[in-house]
Formats: C-alpha cells, structure tokens, sequence
C-alpha cells in the first residue's frame, strides 16, 4: 500500500493520511527500537565506560584483576559447561525430537510434555533437581541410596541440561517434522536402510535445526547463574556468578562491569568463529 | 513415516530411552509437588500421610503473601507494557520497508540473548543513574524489556501469515484505515497479542537472575524469596511457595496456548 | 464506464506497468489476460485504490478517481485468496461492505439475503467460511462484492484456486450472474480459457503493456503479435522471407514455400507464420496441393474428444495437428500435413 496519498476530505481520510503519511509503518518498527535502545542497549553500551577507572593512574586496573586467577577459570568454565551442557542436551533432544516426528502419533501431547517445564521457573525447576540429588532427599527415601553427586561438576551439567532441553527440542523437532516423508520413502525404495536413511538423509536435512538448537543452548547455559548458584559448589562458579558476587556480595560495580564486558567480548567472538562455519543468519532464521 | 515402519525391538528400545529422556525432564518438577504435601520437617517423600501443613504456614507468613503480590503486580504491568510495545513494534517490522529489516529485528531479540546477569547489573547502574527508584519502577521496567521479545515474536509471525488481502477487501469494501483495524485487522490478530502477553507474564513471574538486582526491601519476588530460603535451608515452605508459582505459572500459559489454538 | 489514462506504475526502478490505458463500456465483461508478472495485478489494484499510480488517472462514471482512497470509489472486489474475514460469519462479510457504504440496519439484513439468494446460498448465512468448501467461499466473495451494488466489479484470479470441472462450472454460473446483474466487470487471469471462455473484450497484457484489444474470436484467429500468437492457443510456427504474388504471398521456409493468402506481410519482409493445430489436416498420402509438407510422426496423444499428433519436420521443428478420436497414424509414420493459406496467420 502506498505510504503517501493526498489529503482525503472527511475524519476518515485525516486519520487515513495520519496512518498512511505521517506515521509509517517503519516509524512504528523505530519506536520498538528505540524502547530496546534506551532501556537495554545503551545500559548494556555504558557498562564499558562503568568498567574503566577513568583519570585514575590505572584505568585498566578492573581488567588486570578480572584476568587472572580464579577469574580466568571462572570464563574457561563457562565455556566448557557450555560446551558440555550443548552435547549432553543436543543428544537427548535429537532421540525425543526423532521420535516425535517419526516414532508417534501423539505428538500433541509429547510436544505438551516438553513444552510444560518451559512454562515452569528455572529456580522451582533447579529446587527440584537440588532435591532430587540431596543426600536425604526423595531419590534416597525411595532406593536408599544417598546420592553425593550435589555440589559437584555433574550436578550443574544435569541441572543445566535439564533446564534447557526444550529449547533445544523444539528447532531440531521442527528442522524433522518439515522433512518431506517422500524422500524418506524414496531413500527406502532406492535401497537404502533404516540406519542408512538415517545418516544419509535424515540427518543432513535436519543439521540446521541441531546447529540452531546448538547455538541457543551454549549461549545460555554458559551465561547462567542459577545452575552453578545451586547446584554447584565453590569449584563450580561460571562467570554470571563472578559478575553478581562482585556486584551484589562486593560492591564493586567496576569490576562486576569489566568481567560483563569480557564476557560479551568473548561471546560476539565465539559468535564471529561460529559464522565462519556456519551462516549465523540462517541459523538465527531456524530459531 | 508411519509408526509400523520402526522395527519393534528397535522400536522398544527407542521408546524406552524416549521416557527416560522425558522423566529426566519431568522429574524435578513432579518431586517438588509431590515433597510439598509431607507432615515432616524436610522436603522428603510423604510417607506418613499427606498433608497441608506448609501451605498453611504459607498463608501465615506476611512477606511471602506480599512477595506473592509483587510477582502478580510486576508480571500483571510488564506484560502489557510488553504486549502493547511488542505489538507496535512486530507492526514495523513486518509492514514496514527499509534496509537490513531483518539484522536490525535481531536486535529486538537481544534481551532473550544476553545472560540476565548482566542485563540485570547494566539496568540497576542505569536506573539509578536516572533516579529511577529501585523496586517497583525498575522491576516493570526490566521485566517489559526482558519479555518484549516473545510478545514481538509471536505477533510478528501471526503478522506475517496475516493475509494482506483481507485489509485490501475491507478497504474496497468501504472501510477507512482505522475501521479496517478496528474491525479486521485488530480482531484476527488479537489472539496472538493476548497469547503473547500471557507468555510475557510467565516469564516475568518465573525472572529470577535480573530480578534480583532491581527488587528493594520489601518488594521481593516469588523467585527471589524461594532463592534467598534455599540459601538458608531445604523446608517444605519452600515447596508450597514453588506449587503456588508452578499453578499460576501453568494457568497463564494454558490459556495462552488455548487462546492462540483457536 | 472505467477509462485508464495512460496508468505508469514504477516499483523504485522496477517498471510493471507502462502507459496502459482503455475503456470499459457500462455492462461489459473485459478481461486483463497474461501471464504473472505483466502487470494485470497491479492494473487491477491501480484501479481499486489499492496501488497509487506513478502517472495516469483513472476515471470512473467520468469522475476522476486516480487520487481517491478505495473505500470512496464504491468498487466490488472479489479476490483469488477470497479474503474473506474469517472472524465472521458469511452474513457477517456480506453485510460488513453495506454498513461501510451507509446502509442502514434494515436496508442490510434485505440486502444480505438477496445476495445469499443470488450466489444460491440462502442456508449458508450463519457459517463461518473456513467451513465452507473452496467455490462455496467464492461465491459468497463475489455475493459481498456485489451487494452494495458497486459501479464495477473487479475479479482478480477468483477461479485459480479450483479444480478443473469447478473452475468450468464457475465460469458458466460467474457469466450468468454477472449479465443478471448487469453490473461492468473487469476480470484478471492468466487463464486463456477463462479470458476467452466468458469475455466481450480481451486485453493481452504482456511486460507491462498491452499487446492486443479486442474480441476474443479476433484475439485468437487474428493475433495482432508473436506474443498474442504463442500466449494464447497453441499453433505451429514457421518463419523466412517474403515474396509477394498479387494477393497472395510466398515465405521461403526451411520446409517449403508457405503461401499466405491476404495482406500484413510485404516483399522483402521476415515474417513469422502461426497455423493453429485444428487448421493442419494429417494424412499418409500426398495430394501434392499447396502448402503440403513432409515430416515424421514423434508422438500421438488422445486429449479425449480428439487427438493431438506431434510431427517432426525436415528442418528439425515440430508441428502440431488435431485429428479425429483414433487417427490410424502411429509414432514413426511418415505423414502429409496440408493447411489452407486463408488459414495461416502472418505476421
């Protein structure tokens, strides 16, 4: 529809020239913009200069500290969880994702299952994981086994797997379910085995969902804070609970900034790499 | 493919690693409803009878009533801030015509991406250094920005389905722009905007890692107090808190799944 | 009637349509016929309000028009997606354009009746129309377009969607609808059955421009270009110099020396022949009578009330004729096409 007209007489066409001329569609798309601007984008934008001790003789100084010591195993952490928590997660998600789309007809009701703990707050969700693992909680009351696996490693890998699964079933369900079953039937018919359909067909068409999925499991389980927070111990801290110590425990808002800042650097970088592989705006275009 | 297709034993094996998968996904939750029903003292497995003894105890602890207002306030006002800037801006970029329309979108999705932590810290340096009080104010505020990305995904794909014929008909019909969306456009997609904001209220009701740096005394969350007891302690107060906001969390997002069905 | 004025629509540099103008007389059925791309669309949305024209005007009743929003220009619309609102039921659509027009509560409810008894679908008010079948769904389309009884209706491809024999009932039931109400109707497809089937006048859009106005008897026996030629019906094509004889021409081509009865081509000239398949006789034997030429048989198909037979030429084209039910010509013969120079287009 064209975007000017000339004046219409009448209320209606005042209102019509109002919608069609002065206020477009694209001033419409600027105003959510500017809101995200404003109220996220610039308070993220002023960490940087919040991190640099300004007229000081070390202005770096929140940066020479947040690169050393505990604070480095704290990043290399939350990328390796991240790491582990992706593959951990991309397989479970791929064989309930494969049976929704292949293996049922209740797919409404499986699809329901994976949907309903996304509706369910990370903190009941991880309470509920913390009990699970307590020594003298429900899973030792039923096998009399006391488990000791809280507070360690594992225990936020479960946590953090657990709590981002859906996210991960839903792109790799879709990336399935949009396979055409033709080509599935003719990749039978020409010859070829389950398994074989499987590797060769199935799983190429479905890569990007995976690789959506991916993408979008790393980047919040290397970013969360509850995980460690409750599962974890002293030994299992990741950046976001550096970021909130220094902050909430501490005080020390530059410092906080600094490791936020590096965090984000490191990501968009970790990001930059990912592309090169695979094209993040097609991938962004699965989620 | 159709289920005869999967060779049984295959088959079997398939379906039993498929309910393990789900139970590991299920469990957690279905443990703190079933712990929050014991007569004892520890969030264990009631054995000795159920009872309501900590949903009591609930009802008689003033700060959790209240916090339990905070979250009903804050995700009640967030979500429609949210759905109203939501909307406007999912009309603008699905309508609207200029250069890198969709890189720019991305950036609409930013708050879902970022970790909250940091959102979290940028908002309360940020609000303050606007003398925009903590509590209330801030938490608004933050929750519209943290769920403006759902409402804008959800009325941005219902938008782009949207068949632009309809409005083209209504306007040969005889209907200005403003009838058109008073009577056409407004109604077909306003299931999806509801939907959308029912969504923006879980996730504002469920926002724990954020929300723990903009709430002030005496306008804790549900999250934030089921959080700071875990720190102190494993009761069963702590379960009943948690079905409560199990309960509204699942209502919500019901409705909103039922709206958006039909 | 309708008249377009010299219609330019540019999208940024893009140009889909290019001084296009015509007339439409008070009742009459024209039709916007190419294929997607040429512009129809957006000459049909021009005249609706829907698209602003880069330059041109449009008039309607005399009345210019061309800067009107369309809910001023009292036009009927039915659309190839029907548009119809799904959030209300099919009285609810028909009545929706009346209220929009003014009419008042009782004036609507008749109104709505008598178009529901138009399109034969008294018992249907109350539906919504995802529960109605796909030519149940036009219908009611075509029931709200006409029951403000607009100046002229504008089609844009209502019958796309159908099958086959619903598409062909539909033709028939649009007609007789439209002559009842007498309303001007101007209709857009790339359908050439539909154009030819149910017009008074065809125009041959093509790249933007109009290649040919006319009845749709002179669209399809005296085509006024290639495109018109090619785009509509099938034919087979020669090509070659002309050589004038009095009344009669010769073009040299590959084959043989075609004659033409008539005028259009001159001495010197290339011209392109077309001969339509109905129009090319198939035989075993030669008569030797002009414009006989030889081939080979590639490929017989039976389209039911006739058959169309494939016939390769010497210089490597293919022919196209149409003969009875079971022609006693098989895929290899070696066979005689004839054709009457009164019957051969040239251009």
């Amino acid at each position: 529809m064209s975007t000017s007209r000339p004046t219409v007489d009448g209320v209606a066409g005042s209102i019509g020239e109002l919608l069609e001329g002065r206020i477009t569609n694209s001033h419409l798309a600027l105003f959510g913009l500017g809101f995200v601007g404003v109220f996220f984008i610039l308070p993220i934008l002023l960490l940087v200069p919040e991190s640099i001790a300004f007229g000081t003789g070390e202005p770096l100084q929140a940066y020479r500290r947040a690169t050393r010591g505990i604070y480095v195993d704290a990043f290399v952490r939350s990328f390796l969880y991240g790491i582990v928590t992706t593959a951990v997660t991309l397989a479970l998600a791929y064989l309930i994702s494969y049976f929704m789309a292949f293996g049922t007809n209740r797919v409404r009701l499986t699809m329901t299952l994976v949907i309903v703990p996304l509706w369910i707050a990370y903190i009941v969700r991880y309470f509920g994981i913390l009990l699970f693992l307590s020594p003298a909680g429900p899973f030792a009351d039923l096998t009399g086994i006391e488990p000791s696996l809280l507070f360690t490693t594992p225990a936020v890998i479960i946590g953090l797997s657990n709590v981002y699964l859906p996210f991960a079933v839903l792109p790799i369900y879709n990336s399935l379910n949009a396979i055409d079953g033709e080509l599935i039937s003719a990749s039978r018919v020409l010859g070829a085995s389950q398994w074989r359909t499987l590797v060769s067909v199935v799983f190429p068409l479905s890569l990007p969902g995976l690789v959506a999925a991916g993408l979008i499991v790393f980047i919040l389980a290397a970013g969360s804070f509850l995980g460690p927070a409750v599962l974890g111990g002293p030994n299992q801290t990741m950046i976001a609970n550096e970021i909130a110590g220094a902050f909430l425990n501490n005080f020390n808002i530059r410092f906080a900034s600094a490791l936020a800042v590096i965090y984000s650097i490191l990501l968009v970088g970790t990001l930059l790499v990912f592309n090169t592989v695979f094209d993040l705006r097609e991938v962004l275009g699965n989620i | 493919m159709s289920e005869r297709s999967l060779p049984s034993p295959r088959r079997v094996g398939l379906l039993a690693a498929v309910v393990a998968v789900f139970a590991f996904l299920l469990v957690p939750v279905i443990i703190v409803v079933i712990t929050s029903f014991t007569p004892q003292s520890f969030p264990g497995i009631p054995q000795e009878g159920l009872s309501l003894r900590w949903y009591g105890e609930l009802l008689a602890d003033e700060s959790l009533l209240n916090a339990l207002k905070v979250s009903l306030v804050v995700a009640t006002s967030s979500s429609i801030l949210s759905a109203i800037i939501g909307t406007i801006a999912a009309f603008g970029f699905v309508r609207g015509e200029f250069p890198y329309k969709e890189q720019i979108s991305t950036i609409m999705l930013l708050p879902m991406i970022i970790s909250p932590v940091i959102t979290g810290i940028a908002l309360v340096r940020y609000f303050g250094s606007l003398s925009l009080p903590s509590g209330y104010p801030a938490l608004i505020l933050g929750h519209t920005v943290l769920s403006l990305p759902y409402v804008f995904l959800l009325v941005r794909s219902e938008l782009v389905t949207y068949d632009k014929d309809l409005e083209r008909a209504s306007r040969v019909l005889g209907a200005g722009p403003m009838a058109t969306f008073r009577h056409v456009t407004g109604p077909i997609i306003s299931p999806a905007i509801i939907a959308g904001s029912f969504i923006a209220f879980v996730v504002s009701f469920g926002e724990f890692t954020a929300t723990q740096f903009l709430i002030s005394p005496g306008t804790s969350t549900v999250p934030v107090v089921i959080y700071t007891m875990l720190r102190t302690g494993l009761t069963p107060t702590i379960n009943a808190l948690s079905v409560v906001l199990i309960v509204v969390m699942l209502v919500v997002a019901l409705s909103s799944r039922r709206l958006s069905s039909t | 009637m309708l008249e377009v004025r010299d219609f330019t629509k540019y999208y940024g540099d893009l140009c889909a349509v290019e001084n296009l103008s015509f007339d439409i007389d008070e009742g009459e059925f024209v039709t916007l016929l190419g294929p997607s791309g040429c512009g129809k669309s957006t000459t049909l949305h021009a005249i609706a309000g829907l698209v602003e024209p880069t330059d041109g005007q449009i008039l309607l009743r005399g009345e210019d028009v061309t800067d009107l929003p369309p809910e001023k220009r009292n036009i009927g619309m039915a659309f190839q997606s029907t548009a119809l609102f799904p959030h209300m039921t099919v009285r609810e659509n028909i009545a929706f354009g009346l209220k929009m027009h003014g009419h008042d509560s009782t004036a609507v409810e008749e109104r709505v009746e008598e178009s529901l008894e138009l399109v034969d679908m008294p018992d249907h008010g109350e539906h919504k129309p995802g529960e109605l079948s796909g030519g149940q769904q036009q219908r009611v389309s075509l029931a709200r377009a006409l029951a403000y009884e607009p100046d002229i209706l504008l089609l844009d491809e209502p019958l796309t969607g159908l099958d086959r024999v619903l598409r062909e009932e539909m033709r028939g039931w649009l007609n007789r609808i439209q002559k009842e109400v007498g309303v001007t109707t101007l209709y857009v497809t790339h359908d050439q059955e539909d154009a030819l089937s149910m017009s008074d006048t065809v125009i041959v859009l093509n790249d933007g421009h109009s290649e040919q106005i006319d009845s749709p008897e002179r669209i399809y026996e005296s085509p006024a270009s290639p495109f018109v030629a090619e785009f509509v019906g099938k034919s087979t094509r020669f090509s070659g110099p002309v050589s004038r004889e009095g009344d009669r021409a010769v073009v040299n081509n590959h084959n043989k020396a075609i004659t033409v009865e008539g005028t259009g081509v001159e001495d010197g000239d290339d011209a392109t022949l077309y001969v339509r398949p109905e129009d090319i006789e198939v035989s075993r034997t030669a008569e030797g009578t002009e414009n006989e030429i030889t081939g080979r048989v590639v490929n017989v198909a039976n389209l039911g009330n006739r058959a169309e037979v494939t016939v390769e030429l010497t210089d490597g084209n293919e022919a196209l004729a149409h003969t009875n039910r079971f022609p006693d010509i098989d895929v290899g013969d070696d066979v005689h096409l004839r054709f009457d120079p009164e019957r051969v287009i040239a251009l």
